[in-house]
């Protein structure tokens, strides 16, 4: 693939080559202490999103739009409010965990602002959370019903914990970041992501010719499909 | 209230300010009275005369709704100071933190009730147009989701810088924990005069600011209070504060062909009474003094 691609896919970035601002926001490679005070490396690659266009016409799934999981409101940095975004390339994996979660409930899964990926950052990142990672994801609205009771919470909760042992819940309680009382949170962990047209030899030198890469070519086409589904507002 | 005029006449003989000073004090006890009311505090400065006067207006009430006020001060403050962007978004989402054991509450209110806000839970608002609701509906989620953006050590702030000493702000709304504890808001008709008085004259921050925020408070939708005592064509950029033992209504009033007037009524009644129209009688008072002539009602 090269540069002058008319139609390119979202291209992966080392954050060790973006600039010395976005790398001090997103902290590629730094390691960050969760709420017990165990220590984890946070993502180095990650897809560049040119526009707000592209992020909601960009499906990860068949009912997941990039553009939901990098959906955040004025506590996430302002750089990274604007366009190109960032999002780490595990996104993936967690999409196709939601979309398996959407068929276990059986109903549209709607992930709120600030619920998708956030940066280290992020006001709400204080410790190291899967948010960062971008493989963690907060529900607040399934079909009708939103989450804000302890009954549907801890019912989605069990249908998200059913669907793979993967997928880790909060329990419903007041306490941010130990559990949840207006959102169902699920996650999958530290995920990273190193995209197979990596190599993971160079270090932090920045590369002379960045690769431009795209999901499996295979999937692109139905990617760009326009969301429909869970796109209502 | 029918008006005979609308157009207040120039500022009256300073010989008549003294008479009808002492009418309108009687007739402001009168109000008081037949309303059974516990407390009343009033403040009013007219631009146009710059006539002042007062009545118990150092005297503090329950702010309720009218710390609201404060609210969209502490925003323009972080918005002048290019801390906040009016058009940036902000997460709708129904979960505060008490300042009381920094225990979780939530609002009790549904779609039906706080449609503008509510109805766009999970997803976002802008500053402005949180702001917006916050005082043209008394939005309590729009309110308490500004708090949080900015925080209350700001608020107090704003209302310090700009010397503003009769607006206490502790928290946020339905903080039912500070509530129990005896933690509240509360204003002097002085101190809300005051800071109303500089959105008038355009020199909270900035004239462009004041502006912007002059535009919110003249669309505001609750009318029975101040607007309630006055001619139709009356413009008058307010906010109310209700509880169920205070109602209160802070505002300044733009008449054709004159400056503006700042009033601000602050009433307290006992519970088992019931809001009546005191705040609007008073204003209508206020304007029938100003204009010394006197309307059909
Ligand atoms: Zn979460």
């Amino acid at each position: 693939m090269n540069h002058d691609e008319a139609e390119p896919g979202l291209k992966v970035v080392d954050a060790f080559d973006l600039d010395d601002e976005l790398r001090s926001l997103l902290k590629p490679g730094e390691l960050l202490r969760d709420e017990l005070g165990r220590r984890h490396r946070l993502p180095r690659y990650f897809y560049e999103i040119p526009s707000h266009e592209i992020a909601l016409n960009m499906r990860l799934t068949s009912h997941f739009a990039m553009n939901e999981l990098v959906l955040n409101d004025l506590r996430e940095a302002p750089r990274l409010q604007q366009w190109p975004r960032y999002i780490p390339c595990a996104v993936r994996i967690l999409a196709n965990y939601l979309e398996q979660f959407r068929a276990a409930a059986g109903a549209s899964v709607h992930i709120a602002v600030n619920g998708g990926y956030r940066s280290p950052s992020h006001k709400h990142s204080q410790y190291a959370s899967a948010h960062m990672w971008g493989t963690a994801a907060d529900v607040y609205r399934i079909g009708s019903t939103i989450l804000k009771t302890r009954d549907a919470i801890e019912k989605y909760n069990e249908i998200a914990e059913d669907v793979s042992d993967e997928i880790r819940v909060l329990p419903y309680g007041h306490d941010v970041g130990k559990n949840a009382d207006d959102h169902v949170h699920l996650d999958l962990g530290y995920v990273t992501l190193v995209p197979r047209e990596i190599s993971e030899d160079r270090m932090e030198q920045p590369q002379e010719h960045r690769p431009r890469f795209a999901f499996e070519e295979r999937r692109r086409k139905e990617r760009r499909a326009v969301v429909a589904a869970d796109s209502e507002t | 209230m029918v008006a005979k005029a609308q157009r207040l006449p120039v500022p009256p003989p300073q010989d008549s300010v003294a008479a009808s000073e002492v009418s309108l004090y009687r007739n402001l006890l009168k109000i008081k009275d037949e309303h059974a009311l516990r407390d009343l505090g009033i403040s009013f400065y007219d631009a146009e005369t710059t006539v002042q006067w007062s009545y118990n207006a150092d005297a503090w009430f329950h702010a309720a709704s009218t710390m609201k006020l404060a609210v969209l001060l502490g925003v323009f403050r972080e918005v002048d100071r290019g801390e906040l962007a009016l058009d940036a978004p902000v997460h709708v989402r129904n979960r505060f933190t008490s300042i009381v054991n920094q225990e979780a509450f939530m609002l009790d209110l549904g779609r039906d009730a706080d449609p503008d806000v509510y109805g766009h839970l999970g997803k976002t608002l802008s500053v402005k147009e949180l702001a917006y609701w916050m005082i043209t509906k008394s939005s309590n989620l729009a309110t308490n989701l500004l708090v949080d953006v900015i925080g209350i050590p700001t608020i107090q702030l704003a209302l310090d810088e700009l010397e503003i000493h009769g607006i206490k702000v502790l928290r946020g709304v339905e903080d039912q924990r500070a509530f129990a504890a005896g933690l509240n808001n509360e204003v002097t008709a002085h101190g809300l005069l005051k800071m109303l008085r500089l959105i008038a004259e355009g020199t909270a921050y900035s004239q462009e600011a004041c502006d912007e925020m002059l535009d919110i408070l003249l669309d505001q939708q609750y009318r029975s209070g101040i607007p309630a005592g006055l001619p139709k064509a009356a413009r008058v950029a307010h906010k109310t504060g209700n509880i169920s033992t205070v109602h209160h209504d802070a505002g300044i009033v733009y008449l054709e062909g004159r400056k503006p007037y700042v009033l601000v009524i602050l009433t307290q009644f006992p519970a088992e009474q019931g809001r009546g129209t005191a705040v609007a009688e008073v204003s209508r008072d206020i304007f029938n003094t100003l204009a010394g002539v006197v309307y059909e009602s």
